[in-house]
């Protein structure tokens, strides 16, 4: 039906439309409003704007003049609470009386009783006005219909409360960076500010300072990281890619029973195994070495996992051909199969990164010439009051890193995760 | 009977050897699983096995284990009453942060899924940053601070509603709650990804199909037509959600101190660390490891089955 349909009107509508229409015609749906006359909307809404943004400067105004009279109140020492006339709005006549007199006196406003509404009405004006805004914004970008089963109230209720809870999620992150970019002074200051006033680099450089007067030369600890996070997260694409090609594309006895076991470890936190992790390694006689990190890194469960359900998409009959022209598995694998997972193969490139990247690795590395990054700098970070900005410095330097490669490649990371569904 | 379990031993027989005679055609396939098999055996299979070894001696690492039975696991349920508050603190964390922040999770990316496409993509990174930031919940300590510089306290102060800075990170009545708090704030992991990309690939003329057949609203939506496409998303994020919600270790050890007051911040790992790390009772240690792998693996087949029952 869908495309006799189609055939009927080449016109650019989408299926959505076409179904819209058809259901009108049929009487099961009302049919919809005129369109939307743009320009007489964006008057309309602009006029509210103005309106709701002149109750706003009113109030502010008058709040800021009775705040005014009340600090001159206060400093001249007339009344001890001046709270209690501004809230104590029930018993008028006597609250009435007294600011009459103490209008007489000092020349205060006429409305010194009514500041609390004052403040209620910026308030209403504010919310309103953000309400508004949203839902002027929805009608004048949203497509000519809209999608269905979506009342504006609900789109426009989610997207604030989104708002609200994205700020709170940003939050701390924005003014841990706000924080490193403060000069000390402003660092302590109280009550606190998110943006820096003064911002300066000085935080960073005072960081590169220590590290240069650091016991084992500072560079060392950037090449061990470098260097693990190199050696680890190439070793883990390769074999993780190996065994999840086999895994998902053939069927061979214990290959299911293989994968359900890693998928339970994907449960496994490095504590709980951190103990006898310890005893292997020592028995392996891995411990302070490079390999007591690189090795478990290298089987990680969530790197095969990705990729196991990933390769499940690749058609077989990609394989089969191949095979046909006479290749070999690994020719299969190399040049068949891996070009075709890109997306995968950065994703768990960059989830290995991430938490080779964090490993702080105290437990298994002891020689101070092979720690970590992460390590020395949580060690400068551990140096109390007088290192606070460099900590800040810190916090920024290590949060940074993940996050910029996840926004690099975020395209990909989803294109992969699309992938990540657990069969039941 | 005798001779209906012949017909099954000979039956069971003969798909072994078919088993054996498919695994020897299939030999390539062991071939690319093995670097993998081995490494996998060694740094997660094995020591599991050793560490369910370990839970029935006595070892410090220096000396021999010593076989003593049940003893570890007597002594950690009758006479540890540290183990008690521990796991009655890392239920409390797991119920409420594993579900509120499993929801929330599938909300926010359903909830984002709308949006237009550059926004989305800003949104993705604000709910995902957090868990991916380092360290960063170190801010919540100043935030949380117990005198009036602390700034919760100096805003509750600030507005009379209360009279005295509370010490949030050391008073046992708050610091749960603090300390759930920042875990729900880093909640949208791993699982968060895979719902939002999971929503991308949900057919669109499902919703269609949807509205013709009479779904309403968005909420029927969700129920009839995207949770049960988005089944598979589901279950690997519970995973993700299961083990977040009980390996919680560096949060309460970063804010509420190690040990914290009156162990009311003290969970399974973090118990787990004082006797494996600090205190070297190898023995012991594996043995509450044991318990936690357990409960999580218990809790996983639960909640499988529970999403089974999604949108039917």
């Amino acid at each position: 039906m869908m495309n006799q349909l189609n055939v009927q009107k080449p016109a650019k509508k989408s299926r959505g439309d076409i179904l819209h229409e058809q259901m009108v015609r049929l009487g099961e749906i009302q049919p919809e409003k005129p369109p939307l006359n743009k320009m007489r909307f964006l008057i309309i809404s602009l006029v509210v704007l103005a309106m709701l943004a002149a109750l706003f400067i009113v109030c502010d105004y008058r709040f800021g003049v009775i705040e005014e009279y009340e600090l001159t109140l206060e400093a001249s020492g007339e009344i001890q609470e001046p709270a209690v006339i501004i809230e104590e709005t029930a018993p008028e006549a006597e609250a009435g009386a007294e600011t009459a007199a103490a209008e007489e006196e000092s020349g205060a406003p006429k409305d010194a009783a009514f500041g609390g509404f004052y403040k209620l009405g910026k308030i209403i004006a504010i919310v309103a006005g953000i309400i508004y805004t949203a839902f002027a914004v929805i009608k004048l970008l949203a497509p000519k219909r809209r999608k269905p089963n979506r009342s504006i109230w609900g789109d426009i209720g989610i997207y604030i409360m989104l708002f609200i809870v994205a700020i709170a999620m940003v939050f701390p992150l924005v003014f841990s960076v706000g924080a490193s970019l403060k000069p000390l002074d402003e660092l302590f200051r109280f009550p606190p500010t998110v943006f820096p006033r003064q911002p300066t680099f000085d935080n960073f450089s005072d960081l590169f300072v220590t590290m240069s007067q650091s016991f084992v030369p500072f560079s060392r600890y950037l090449v061990n990281t470098v260097l693990i996070t190199l050696i680890g997260t190439g070793g883990h694409v390769l074999i993780a890619s190996m065994a999840a090609f086999v895994l998902s594309k053939y069927d061979f006895p214990g290959g299911k029973i293989f994968f359900s076991i890693v998928v339970t470890a994907l449960m496994f936190s490095g504590y709980v195994t951190g103990i006898p992790n310890y005893v292997i390694m020592s028995k392996l006689n891995m411990i302070d070495t490079y390999w007591a990190i690189i090795l478990p890194a290298f089987a990680a469960p969530i790197g095969l996992f990705l990729m196991k359900q990933f390769m499940e998409g690749l058609p077989m009959s990609l394989i089969e051909a191949a095979h046909l022209d006479g290749a070999g598995e690994f020719r299969v694998f190399w040049s068949i199969i891996m070009p075709n997972v890109k997306p995968a193969w950065l994703t768990i490139i960059i989830f290995s990164v991430q938490s080779l990247w964090n490993t702080n690795a105290s437990t298994v590395i002891y020689s101070e010439a092979k720690k970590t990054l992460v390590y020395a700098l949580q060690q400068i970070q551990a140096g109390g009051i007088a290192r606070t900005g460099q900590a800040a410095a810190v916090t920024v330097i290590v949060m940074l890193v993940p996050i910029t490669i996840f926004i690099l490649s975020q395209s990909r990371i989803l294109e992969t995760m699309a992938s990540s569904g657990l069969k039941d | 009977m005798k001779s209906n379990f012949k017909a099954f031993l000979s039956m069971k027989r003969e798909s072994m050897q078919y088993n054996f005679a498919k695994a020897k055609r299939m030999k390539v396939c062991y071939l690319f699983l093995l670097p993998y098999a081995i490494l996998f055996t060694t740094f997660f299979i094995l020591p599991i096995c050793t560490s369910i070894y370990y839970s029935f001696t006595q070892y410090n690492i220096l000396e021999k284990p010593q076989l003593v039975g049940f003893q570890n696991y007597i002594n950690l349920f009758l006479q540890d009453e540290v183990f008690l508050t521990a796991i009655k603190n890392t239920l409390v964390i797991a119920v409420i942060t594993g579900p509120i922040g499993y929801i929330l999770s599938f909300l926010f990316a359903w909830f984002i899924n709308e949006l237009p496409k550059w926004i989305r993509a800003v949104a993705v990174v604000v709910f995902y940053a957090p868990s991916i930031a380092g360290n960063v919940f170190y801010i919540f300590s100043i935030i949380f601070r117990g005198d009036v510089y602390g700034y919760l306290n100096s805003f509750l102060v600030e507005f009379g509603l209360v009279d005295s800075p509370i010490l949030w990170l050391t008073d046992p009545n708050y610091m749960l709650t603090v300390i759930i708090i920042v875990i729900l704030w880093m909640s949208m992991g791993t699982g968060f990804l895979s719902f939002v990309a999971g929503l991308q690939g949900v057919d669109r003329s499902m919703y269609e199909a949807g509205y013709v057949d009479g779904v309403r609203n968005r909420w029927q939506e969700l129920w009839y037509i995207t949770l049960p496409s988005m089944r598979p998303m589901l279950l690997f994020g519970a995973v993700m959600s299961i083990t977040q919600a009980f390996n919680v270790c560096d949060v309460p050890r970063a804010l509420a101190g190690y040990p914290s007051t009156d162990y009311a911040a003290r969970t399974i790992v973090t118990h787990l660390f004082d006797y494996g790390f600090s205190r070297f009772e190898m023995g012991y240690a594996s043995a509450i490891a044991t318990v936690l792998f357990l409960v999580m693996i218990l809790c996983n087949k639960a909640i499988q089955s529970m999403l089974r029952k999604v949108g039917s």
